[in-house]
């Protein structure tokens, strides 16, 4: 079904258990990012040659347009109705698309907008075919003014981007002092002041001469504002002073400026702004973060393909009774539940009253526990990140900070009770700590402060089935196996997402940009997520090996129901087991290796049959006798269907026999 | 699956049960009704047409065996069938408030209904040749021990009963309950007999004899909901690739949920019906359920059916739409803003291939993971259910992850062509239970990489580190902290010593919430205010009283450390009044000094929003606020007047927006709100230049309306006011 609603009347399609309290939600929640990019003699200027591999060959504009291009796609996957757009200055050419030449030396390269996938191509092309680009990518006589830039930037956000929560201009330059006299510079000033005023921010690249470096107090520190008016809670990050990127430093120009502008990708939005209690009579404030979030891609929509061009199309839904076919108003609407085969109503205010009986929205601490008491088969869902925050709460920023580093030395977690907003459903938590977090390069990844892991109720539990099997590991047996896993240890001993693409989405986007640019579709996918066979290979085979003898021995032993003294075994009740002597069922340390003895010697009582008993059943031509439940539970024994008619059944517990050789 | 199950409730309907007794307000029925009402509608809200209910009354003031047994049959007079076995709807429940009443006699005989009770059920469950079918069959009695009972045939009954395992329950108005220790004073001696006779009729039967009082108390606990556990993957774990190389390893596991959060029912749309005339179920009876004057009453609602309309831009003419036909559609995803179709037998190129399977990518330790980074809910991995060697694999793996002190990781498909997740393992070795969990990790995707500034220090723009600061905490605030901290530890706080508030002592609130008002308004139409939350569901919504006493100390300390302060909320405006205020750029450079700090900023239509904000800053005259605020309103008339299409009205919002907020700063909400009253009625009347009654839908979704008494004290206008406006 296409899902694809009109977005323009937030007030109509609101949800209202999901009623924000904030007030910036009745923005648009949209992001806009405009890549303005300096294209001077400087900024052309490539690398010196050199036979390192790893060596810079991009100039410093490539390698903005290569960021850009790299963010465009990545956009398109993570934010699909963000807009983006971008800007050269200083370049011979002017246009701005619009037939509008007051901007002289701009020129609009992609227009502000959700990106097409024409976009796309036009920036590949240009960043994959230097002799276009050079085309384009000549430098003016005298720089870009500045100003011009500044204001233009005003212009496009302004008709292209208008009531957008965030607008953010990505400035890449080399230049630290782009004007000639004080009144220049004064004009730019005032200009980045209308920048500020009209809520778009300014993120500024800067990219060091080889020769000068970048110093930003001669300039661009009284153009940059360290909040943005549109989020005046958001701390100040290092979004002021993003470090400069310099040219042959052992990493590339082009790689210190994608981790740049990758950490600011997408624009932060918090999810929710709660009171936090710690006690009774102290609370602080605090800000929610969705970090972690599974990326889906996006849903199929309609496609009108009756004119020229194709078009999505966007769909509006109205109600209709179901009695009289007739158009029912919104406010005619009423929620009821079913019941009995008919239906429970209440009215609105008592639908209120029924999910607002917990209170207001809160996250209250009722109590310290060991982190011990957070084990992983506690998991319901994903974790939340907060931060504190000033604006309800003088000092909260201490508090919370005295908190974190309490909760990290003793190893603790707080409980607490958490409503997330007003109608949500209440849910009990776990807060645990999160340490901040640095790369080799002195950059974050992974923000201080704490998470919100919500916890099961009893209701959320479920039962481990039952075991039937009593068969338990002996020492030996661990031993082995515990060298396995010294042995493939993943790097560091951690799990790394960024080293794990999600395949099924990256794929996804690659044919379908295939599609969109009419280009060949590729053969194979590139999954990151198969394991490293040849390495498994390597460096556990001789052990696995071992392990196989081991448990060949350690198997024959304990079913022949003599185990040894030291392992504990068990007989449970009359629960069946169905014997199973599938040679999948384990380890083949060779693949040549004979069929093994079958083992029908258990002695517990089992009523499953073996595959021999079966075999010896439909030999004497009794198969046919057999009940449809044994049969069944023989199929379900093995994985196999058992739907379908008992002369299916046992068709297929023939077919199985055979396949075994039997 | 539940199995299926028959269940009586007996109710003694005697004259004796009308009257109030031991300081009750309710007569002894509608107390005892209470449990009744409870049991059943928690049935009826299963929806199991397999759970079959039944109601006889002893009693009561007339006779009625429904055929059950021979109505002429002899020690059955004063019984009445109410329902013969059957699955309970709605209008049953009604159906039996309005016959459920004490009678007006002494006559009839409990166990002569008890004698009906089983015969139904007898009847209910067998199969065409007679044959008792697998059913749970169960007979709950609610009596106040008050009548006369025959009690020759007792133990010939208990016997019949037990072999045919029965369950049976009774419950006493303030029968006597060592367990709790209540006696009833000055207790009638017929019904002390009454009662020794019963006890030992129900012990014979294995059964449960109990005080009603306990039952109503143990009401508010929520039930659970049992659900067999279904697997979500079936087949092999393995490390390594068993078709290429020879040592590897293959586990037959199966993988089954192990938490999975259980959702209140929802509340469907319906419309109101319109042809009430007809209706079949506006009887006296249904009406009943009207609260107050709320929404018709059931049977009254009509399903609601969504019907769509498909649209796109005019190809000519941007911003404005046109219909299109459903066949003209082909499905397709968006590639930012391209369509790109794929026919329908295409459909399957864009998703990834894959097999099934469950893979071992790696170890990790278990001290370095972050705990955190599960996102999803858990699952339990087994061994093959009845295959020993998948048995003793499984558990050679789990052993030697929990003695390394490491997880695993895997890649998991659970299905043919499913996209691939990478999971984590967590060995569980917990008294007889031993497998291993599993939980879904991030992609890179997933993450979100925002920054944050460091907790335990400051920087500053030029690099270099403060470790004093008002947002850093000082060492006394860290000694209360941590002194709060471990005062308020819950880990031996709970019954025996045990942990406090562990997941399985919790339930739902919202769920049992719902549940509970369901039932409630089921049974209980004519009361107008809702029942509170069962106490239960909100017991850990704050730290236990008892705690909270004894660590009084330390809170008021930390209290102290903190030092925390309420921001007044006149103050948490963002724009700021005067110039000095304003914010400055990273340099500290007061930008309007350089400009000259002018009296008077003149509002440019080409740079609307920042020349509206630099002049109501630069002044603080009304009439210069007043004065901006009408070239605004202008501006923002001629967005809308020269739009076409929808082509301006975005920046007429943003236009708007930032009015109503700068305004509302200003504390002259009447500025805004005249304005808007004018455009409103502008825009109605098709004033501006055509049908412009889209930017009013926009204007009335966005919220820009009146700003009313709750956003700005200085507003003459309601909140009523406020949300009418919205209307029309």
């Amino acid at each position: 079904m296409a899902d694809y609603t009109q977005n323009n009347r937030p007030g109509e399609e609101e949800d209202e258990e999901e009623e924000e309290i904030d007030d910036s939600s009745y923005k648009t929640i949209k992001d806009a990012v405009l890549f303005a990019i300096d294209v001077s003699a400087t900024m052309l200027e490539r690398p010196p040659f050199s036979d390192d591999k790893k060596a810079d060959r991009d100039s410093p504009t490539s390698a903005a347009l290569k960021c850009a291009y790299q963010l465009m796609q990545q956009r398109i996957i993570s934010n699909p109705n963000d807009m983006m757009g971008i800007l050269l200055f200083g370049t011979e050419k002017t246009d701005l698309k619009d037939g509008d030449n007051s901007f002289q030396h701009c020129y609009l390269l992609s227009d502000l907008d959700v990106p097409s996938a024409q976009d796309v191509k036009q920036l590949r092309d240009l960043v994959e075919n230097e002799e276009d680009a050079a085309e384009l990518l000549k430098p003016a006589d005298k720089p870009a003014n500045i100003s011009t830039v500044l204001f233009c930037a005003n212009q496009i956000f302004t008709t292209k981007a208008p009531n957008f929560s965030s607008r953010r201009l990505f400035l890449v330059t080399d230049n630290d002092y782009p004007v000639k006299v004080k009144q220049d510079k004064d004009t730019a000033v005032t200009r980045a002041r209308d920048l500020y005023d009209l809520g778009c921010t300014i993120d500024l690249f800067p990219i060091s001469r080889t020769d000068s470096g970048f110093d930003r107090s001669k300039f661009y520190n009284d153009l940059v504002y360290p909040t943005s008016s549109s989020d005046p809670d958001a701390p100040i990050t290092s979004a002021s002073v993003t470090k400069i990127a310099k040219s042959g430093d052992g990493i590339t120009l082009l790689k210190q400026l994608l981790s740049s502008i990758n950490s600011k990708a997408a624009p932060r939005r918090a999810l929710f702004s709660l009171p936090f209690e710690i006690g009774p009579g102290l609370r602080i404030g605090i800000k929610g973060f969705i970090m972690i979030k599974r990326q889906e891609h996006a849903k199929s929509c309609y496609v009108w393909v009756g004119g020229e061009k194709a078009q999505i199309v966007s769909s509006t839904t109205s109600h209709m009774s179901d009695d009289s076919a007739r158009v029912v108003e919104k406010t005619e609407l009423r929620k009821a539940y079913k019941f009995g085969g008919d239906t429970i109503t209440f009215t609105p205010e008592e639908f209120i009253q029924i999910r607002q009986c917990f209170g207001e929205p809160i996250l209250r601490i009722v109590g310290f526990k060991p982190m011990s008491s957070l084990p992983i088969w506690h998991n319901t869902g994903k974790a939340t990140f907060i931060y504190p925050s000033e604006s309800d709460f003088v000092g909260s920023t201490r508090v919370f900070s005295a908190l974190q580093q309490t909760l990290i030395k003793t190893k603790k977690m707080a409980v607490a009770w958490f409503i997330a907003r007003r109608n949500a459903a209440p849910v009990i938590a776990a807060i645990i700590p999160g340490e901040e977090k640095y790369d080799e390069n002195g950059e974050q990844t992974m923000p201080p402060g704490l998470w919100i892991v919500p916890l099961p109720f009893a209701d959320d539990l479920r039962q481990s089935p039952e075991q039937v099997s009593n068969l338990k590991a002996t020492e030996e047996l661990t031993d082995i196996m515990r060298k396995v896993v010294e042995q493939l240890q993943l790097p560091k001993g951690v799990y790394e997402p960024s080293k794990y693409p999600n395949p099924d989405l990256q794929w996804f986007y690659r044919i379908l940009q295939a599609m969109a640019l009419e280009e060949e579709v590729p053969e194979k996918a590139d999954d990151k997520t198969v394991p490293k066979y040849k390495q498994i290979d390597k460096r556990a085979s001789a052990l696995l090996e071992e392990f196989g003898v081991e448990f060949e021995k350690e198997h024959q032993s304990q079913s022949r129901g003599k185990p040894k003294a030291s392992i504990p075994v068990r007989k449970r009740g009359a629960a069946a087991a169905v014997v199973d002597d599938d040679d999948d069922a384990f380890v083949k340390p060779n693949a040549k290796r004979v069929k093994k003895e079958v083992k029908t010697e258990d002695d517990d009582g089992d009523t499953g049959m073996t595959d021999q008993d079966m075999a010896a059943i439909s030999d004497r031509g009794q198969i046919s006798k057999q009940s449809v439940a044994i049969l069944k539970e023989f199929l379900k024994g093995r994985g196999k269907n058992t739907a379908g008619k008992k002369i299916d059944l046992i068709e297929r517990v023939q077919s199985y026999l055979d396949s075994k050789g039997l | 699956m539940a199995s299926k199950e028959a269940t009586v409730y007996v109710l003694d309907l005697g004259r004796s049960m009308g009257q109030k007794q031991n300081g009750r307000s309710k007569t002894n029925l509608d107390w005892a009704m209470e449990y009744v009402w409870d049991k059943i509608t928690t049935t009826v809200a299963t929806g199991r047409k397999t759970a079959l209910m039944g109601v006889v009354g002893a009693r009561t003031d007339e006779t009625d065996l429904d055929g059950i047994v021979d109505d002429d049959a002899e020690g059955y007079s004063n019984t009445r069938v109410f329902s013969n076995l059957k699955q309970f709807l709605l209008p049953d429940i009604r159906h039996l408030q309005e016959h459920l009443k004490p009678s007006s006699t002494d006559e009839g005989d409990l166990l002569s209904a008890l004698a009906i009770a089983i015969e139904m059920i007898n009847k209910g469950t067998c199969g065409k040749n007679g044959n008792p079918l697998k059913f749970d069959r169960r007979i709950i009695i609610v009596t106040d021990g008050q009548g006369y009972m025959d009690s020759t045939d007792l133990d010939q009954i208990a016997a019949k009963l037990k072999a045919d395992k029965f369950e049976l329950v009774l419950l006493g108005v303030d029968f006597d309950d060592p367990e709790s220790g209540f006696k009833e004073e000055d207790k009638d001696p017929h019904k002390e007999e009454n009662e020794t006779v019963l006890k030992e009729f129900i012990d014979n039967c294995d059964g449960i004899f109990g005080t009603l009082a306990e039952a109503i108390s143990q009401m508010d606990i929520p039930r659970l909901k049992e659900t067999r556990p279904v697997p979500s993957y079936r087949g092999e774990l393995t490390l390594g690739a068993p078709t290429i190389y020879d040592a590897t390893m293959t586990i037959d596991v199966e993988r089954y949920p192990c938490t999975m959060i259980a959702k209140p029912p929802t509340a469907s749309a319906f419309a109101v019906r319109t042809d009430l005339g007809s209706a079949p179920g506006a009887s006296a009876e249904s009406s009943a359920t009207v609260a107050g004057e709320g929404p018709p009453a059931d049977g009254q609602l009509s399903a609601v059916r969504n019907q769509r309309v498909y649209q796109v831009d005019k190809p000519d003419e941007p911003g404005v739409k046109m219909n299109v036909e459903m066949e003209d559609l082909e499905k397709g995803y968006e590639y930012g803003r391209t369509a790109v179709h794929i026919s329908e037998s295409e459909f399957n190129v864009v998703k990834l291939e894959t097999t099934a399977a469950f893979e071992l990518i790696g170890f990790i330790r278990a001290d370095k993971f972050d705990r955190y980074l599960a996102m999803s809910r858990a699952n339990h991995v087994v061994a093959q259910k009845g295959n020993d060697k998948a048995q003793l694999a499984l558990s050679a793996l789990t052993h030697a992850l929990f003695e390394a002190d490491c997880y695993a990781i895997a890649r998991l498909v659970a299905k043919d062509n499913k996209a691939p997740v990478v999971v984590l393992l967590v060995p569980r070795l917990e008294g007889e239970v031993e497998n291993l969990i599993e939980v879904e990790l991030p992609f890179e995707e997933d993450m979100r990489r925002y920054k944050f500034p460091p907790l335990d220090k400051k920087l500053t723009i030029t690099g270099k580190v403060i470790t004093e600061h008002k947002d850093l905490p000082n060492d006394n605030l860290m000694a209360a902290m941590s002194d709060y901290v471990d005062a308020m530890d819950l880990s031996t706080l709970g019954e025996d010593g045990e942990e406090y508030m562990k997941p399985e002592d919790t339930y739902s609130p919202l769920l049992h919430r719902i549940n509970h008002v369901i039932r409630w308004r089921a049974t209980n139409n004519i009361y107008t205010t809702l029942p509170d939350p069962p106490q239960i569901l909100t017991k850990y919504s704050a730290p236990p009283a008892e705690l909270l006493k004894s660590t009084e100390r330390e809170l008021d300390a930390l209290k102290a450390a903190a030092d925390v302060k309420k921001v007044p909320p006149k103050q948490k405006g963002r724009g700021k009044r005067s110039l000095k205020d304003r914010e400055k750029p990273l340099s500290g450079l007061d930008v309007d000094e350089l400009l000259g700090n002018p009296k008077r900023v003149k509002i440019d239509s080409g740079n609307l929003i920042p020349s509206f904000k630099q002049a109501l800053a630069s002044t603080d005259d009304l009439d210069a606020i007043q004065a901006a605020a009408d070239e605004m309103g202008n501006s923002i008339r001629t967005y809308i007047s020269s739009s076409v299409g929808e082509s301006g009205y975005g920046r007429a919002l943003e236009a708007l927006r930032v009015m109503r907020d700068e305004i509302t700063e200003l504390e002259e909400p009447e500025i805004y709100n005249s304005f808007v009253r004018a455009l409103k009625s502008e825009i109605l009347e098709g004033k501006l230049k055509g049908d412009r009654r889209e930017m009013w839908w926009r204007i009335r979704g966005s919220k820009y309306g009146l700003v009313d008494r709750k956003r700005s004290f200085a507003s003459e206008v309601t909140e009523e006011e406020a949300a009418e406006f919205y209307k029309g």
